[in-house]
């Protein structure tokens, strides 16, 4: 085991986990730096200078930053490796991250919660300024001077008003004989002479993503490996009954089926056997309790659970009772989960994407029955995780295949295994009372929600007069977990929509009633930021709208303009976004604007298309065909300032999202009138059209059945009648078009059947052009 | 069966129904190329079939007797290539993994377009899904990348 522990570690750095920040020179990935890293990696334990366990100074003069928080795209290892150079006075572009294994002796390894700089700022800080330390005691020693008399910069110290200089990497051999200054004796930089915190610096790993080298949870390789595919019970709650796996072990290349807790396991020499002998499985399942089960049950359950909320005060003279929906979501990480396990001699060795190592430790030493001594948990890139990788399900799963078949296992996902096995983000109703008094002031916030999953309430961050909170749930037996932003996401969607119900209510400009009832005076800058940076309050055109929102947690404040149009025919396009974020101290100005934007796409992507739901016992999405993602073409200009407050940084990773999804239905409003109350946005038409209106003196339109499950008939009847066929086309609620079909004419009407098996529950439009004029109908495929 | 990868010849005994996605991250442990859905729909598994981007998932490897396949690893392994200088100065990846498939289609278009507009760049470019939402960022690096 020890043995291959290391041979893996080697591997490992030599397969570009190990990256290099290319600041100064720009592309510092050059061959020869790269043999220099090998050798280095064979000596370090030699020659390494290790005054904690968070930097190691080489001879070669690089600067190992250990990170023990996971990259999951949230810019972790650019930003720790950061903070210790900024202290220890480093080369930029000499600085190396690597990633901790899952141990204690890191602290709390949990990647969630935007945490991780906050919980490790002044940790790192004191490592970097102690190392610091160190090397100058040992220049002072070697020169024979007061270590006052030396100063550092780039990865030298020299001496003041001397000529003599010695690198990090030179001074190792004497540093190591000096006992190393206590981490809390340093003493630290002043926020005013920082160099490298900041200012925006690049991506330390930009270089391995855009050459193919990072590697990834579903990258590592390993000579003798096998891989391994699980087919899963397809209903919630749902058993295995009986299988048959005689002609999946008969296809040349698979290795074993395997039986375990979760599913039946096969393993092949690649991916694709695996999958190939998946397919031959034949498998008999016991569909459960929940084999009726569907979103629409589940959603009546929390209605049924709403009871009778208290009473506005007196006061109130105009008052909202309403109620707000939100979905089940999965993560739907680019990567599907993945990992690789090799147990052996009694040992487990872990290489895997995960935001918890230190989790995906005890359970794989749990579920094989061996301590947590004999596992070795080691992280790698991850395709994403949003919360997903905080549970390690794939991990167990990775282990307890390879003891079973006594293989080195690279376990993987597909797509659709993925989506349908996640820890959904969970589904809630949220009923609301809330008023206004005769001067247009709130006289209360009264918010119940229902969910299955936990869903905490959040208060809101404005005075809303009484608040009273309450939440209940239910259990369907769907998994559920964290979600980025976590409890944020759904509850500032239904309160600063709700605030702007009020605002509307109440006759006012809904930035100003957000000023007026703000007390925090750090989220009124931002609101009053974000608003003069926009220009609210300008004149827009037809259809145009203008939606604000903001969002108080993980230290920081951010506010919202999001502004849309929506045409003639229905379709919504997202302009522009403006955003003002007041992080304390933004730390990597660049990647806090990578952040921003990632949220809020993330949040637009959400609040527009996607859901998971459930019918007939099962979750009826498979991949980003039926869980829509935002494209290239879809996304809007952002506009985004960010400021200095504080010495202290503010987490980062979920800031963006939770206000975005709210100014979006509250710009959608200002444009149509119409408010969304029930997301995803894409099951609301927003062109106001019932089945009256429908009716013209020359035009009559219908589609039967509507809302339609797969199959829909149009016709359309007209006294003025050009040609035999006409032409329909269908678009998605953000104008694209999905369909096009020629209706027929068959006396009196244009009537065709159209078929919308694989395209996602959605509302479409169908539009068609007679005499000259547009006409634009909705209709709603239902899941 | 032989096939030709980064001008690298491999002779490979396998069926020829085998999607090239495995075949290049299994066989050939070319792990740059990135499996996301499987079914020609997130295009993170782009590779260059004789200059032409198509999704290594769906083409069995049969196919590609004869033919020339370009991957990530074919770009430039130093990173040196203008798209790769470019998404370096602007740091556009988040967690990067659909990254590689980015650059072979931009590596596309500016093979076809040496000086895309911004319609250019989104009419190629939104054949992919970036789940992290870097879109701006690829956009303004493929620009930074042809302006000279
Ligand atoms: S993996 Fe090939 S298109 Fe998604
Ligand atoms: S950078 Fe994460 S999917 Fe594109």
């Amino acid at each position: 085991m020890e043995k291959h522990c290391k041979e893996s570690r080697r591997r490992f750095i030599f397969g570009t986990a190990l990256t290099v920040a290319g600041v100064v020179s720009g592309f510092p990935f050059s061959n020869k730096l790269l043999a220099e890293l090998v050798v280095l990696d064979d000596k370090k334990k030699v020659l390494g200078l290790t005054p904690s366990i968070w930097v190691e100074i080489t001879k070669e003069n690089y600067v190992v930053v250990t990170v023990a928080r996971s990259e999951i795209g949230q810019g972790v290892r650019t930003t720790f490796a950061m903070i210790v150079a900024e202290e220890l006075d480093a080369d930029w572009s000499r600085v190396i991250a690597i990633n901790a294994e899952g141990d204690s002796k890191y602290g709390d390894q949990s990647t969630g919660g935007s945490t991780s700089v906050r919980t490790f700022w002044t940790t790192l800080r004191q490592a970097g300024a102690q190392a610091r330390q160190l090397l100058i005691n040992a220049a002072a020693e070697i020169w024979g001077i007061s270590p006052d008399n030396c100063y550092t910069q780039n990865s030298y110290v020299y001496e003041k008003n001397g000529v003599r200089k010695l690198s990090y990497g030179e001074l190792i051999d004497k540093a190591i004989q000096l006992p190393i200054p206590p981490a809390n004796s340093v003493k630290l930089k002043k926020v005013s002479d920082f160099k490298i915190l900041g200012k925006p610096q690049k991506n330390i790993d930009e270089t391995s993503f855009v050459t193919g080298k990072a590697v990834f949870s579903s990258d590592y390789r390993l000579e003798g490996m096998k891989y391994a595919v699980i087919l899963r019970c397809p209903y919630i709650g749902g058993s295995l009954a009986s299988f048959d796996d005689s002609e999946a072990k008969k296809i040349k290349g698979v290795v074993g089926v395997y039986q375990i807790s979760e599913g039946i396991a096969v393993v092949a020499e690649n991916s694709w056997l695996a999958l190939k002998g998946r397919d031959a499985l034949k498998v008999t399942w016991n569909k459960g309790t929940n084999a009726e089960l569907s979103t629409e049950q589940i959603f009546n359950k929390f209605y049924s659970l709403i009871g009778n909320l208290p009473d506005l005060p007196g006061n109130t003279t105009k008052k909202i009772e309403c109620t707000y929906e939100v979905p089940f979501l999965a993560h739907s990480t680019m990567e599907p989960m993945s990992a690789f396990a090799y147990f052996h001699n009694g040992k487990c060795e872990i290489w895997a994407g995960t935001q918890n190592p230190q989790t995906a430790r005890s359970q794989v030493a749990t579920a094989l029955g061996i301590t947590q001594s004999n596992v070795k948990a080691n992280v790698l890139f991850s395709g994403g995780g949003f919360g997903r990788r905080h549970n390690n399900d794939y991990i167990v799963m990775a282990a307890k295949i390879s003891k079973l078949s006594g293989f080195p296992i690279m376990f993987f996902y597909t797509k659709a295994d993925d989506i349908k096995n996640d820890y959904y983000r969970p589904a809630s109703v949220h009923s609301i009372k809330a008023g206004i008094d005769a001067n247009g002031n709130p006289t209360g916030f009264i918010h119940k929600v229902i969910s299955q999953g936990d869903v905490s309430f959040v208060s809101p961050s404005y005075n809303l007069g009484v608040v009273q909170n309450s939440t209940a749930s239910y259990g369907f037996g769907i998994r559920t977990g964290p979600w980025r932003s976590v409890d944020y996401t759904q509850n500032i969607f239904v309160i600063e929509s709700v605030v702007d119900e009020l605002a509307y209510l109440a006759g006012k400009d809904p930035l100003q009633f957000r000023l007026s009832l703000a007390s925090d005076e750090k989220l009124k800058t931002v609101l009053r930021r974000v608003g003069e940076n926009y220009g609210w309050g300008r004149e827009l055109p037809e259809g145009w709208g203008r939606g604000i929102a903001a969002f108080v947690g993980y230290g920081a404040y951010i506010a919202h303009i999001v502004e849309v149009s929506v045409s003639k025919e229905g379709f919504l396009k997202i302009q522009k976004i403006y955003a003002v974020v007041d992080p304390g101290f933004p730390i990597n100005p660049e990647n806090i604007k990578n952040q921003i934007m990632g949220a809020a796409i993330d949040a637009l992507s959400t609040a527009i298309n996607t859901e998971i739901t459930i019918q007939n016992g099962q979750i009826q999405q498979s991949g980003f065909h039926n869980y829509r993602w935002l494209r290239m073409n879809e996304v809007p200009e952002f506009n985004i300032e960010i400021l200095t407050t504080s010495d202290r940084p503010s987490g980062m990773g979920e800031v963006g999202f939770p206000s975005v999804t709210p100014a979006l239905c509250n710009a959608i409003f200002n444009a149509t009138g119409i408010r969304i109350r029930k997301l995803p946005i894409g099951k609301t038409p927003l062109l106001k059209v019932d089945g009256k209106e429908n009716k013209t003196k020359d035009l009559e339109f219908n589609a039967y059945p509507n809302p339609f499950e797969t199959k829909v008939t149009l016709n359309i009847r007209t006294n003025d009648i050009k040609s035999s066929n006409l032409i329909v086309r269908i678009f998605d609620i953000l104008g694209k078009l999905v369909f096009e079909s020629k209706l027929n004419f068959n006396g009196t009407s244009y009537q065709t059947q159209l078929d919308f098996e694989d395209l996602p529950a959605s509302v479409y439009y169908v539009v068609f052009e007679l005499n000259n004029q547009i006409f634009s109908f909705p209709i709603l495929k239902k899941n | 069966m032989k096939i030709k990868v980064n001008k690298v010849e491999y002779n490979l005994d396998v069926e020829s129904d085998m999607p090239l996605l495995w075949v290049l991250r299994d066989l050939l442990k070319l792990t740059g190329t990135k499996y996301g859905c499987g079914i020609g729909v997130c295009k993170v598994c782009t590779v260059l079939i004789d200059g032409v981007p198509e999704q290594s998932c769906l083409v069995p490897i049969g196919f590609v007797e004869g033919k020339e396949v370009t991957t990530i690893e074919g770009i430039s392994q130093n990173g040196d290539h203008p798209l790769q200088k470019a998404w370096n100065e602007l740091s556009v990846s988040q967690c990067g993994y659909c990254q590689p498939g980015q650059i072979i289609r931009a590596y596309y278009l500016i093979s076809k377009i040496p000086k895309p507009t911004i319609e250019d760049i989104n009419r190629e470019m939104s054949e992919h899904i970036c789940r992290c939402g870097t879109y701006n960022k690829i956009r303004e690096a493929i620009l930074l990348a042809t302006k000279e």
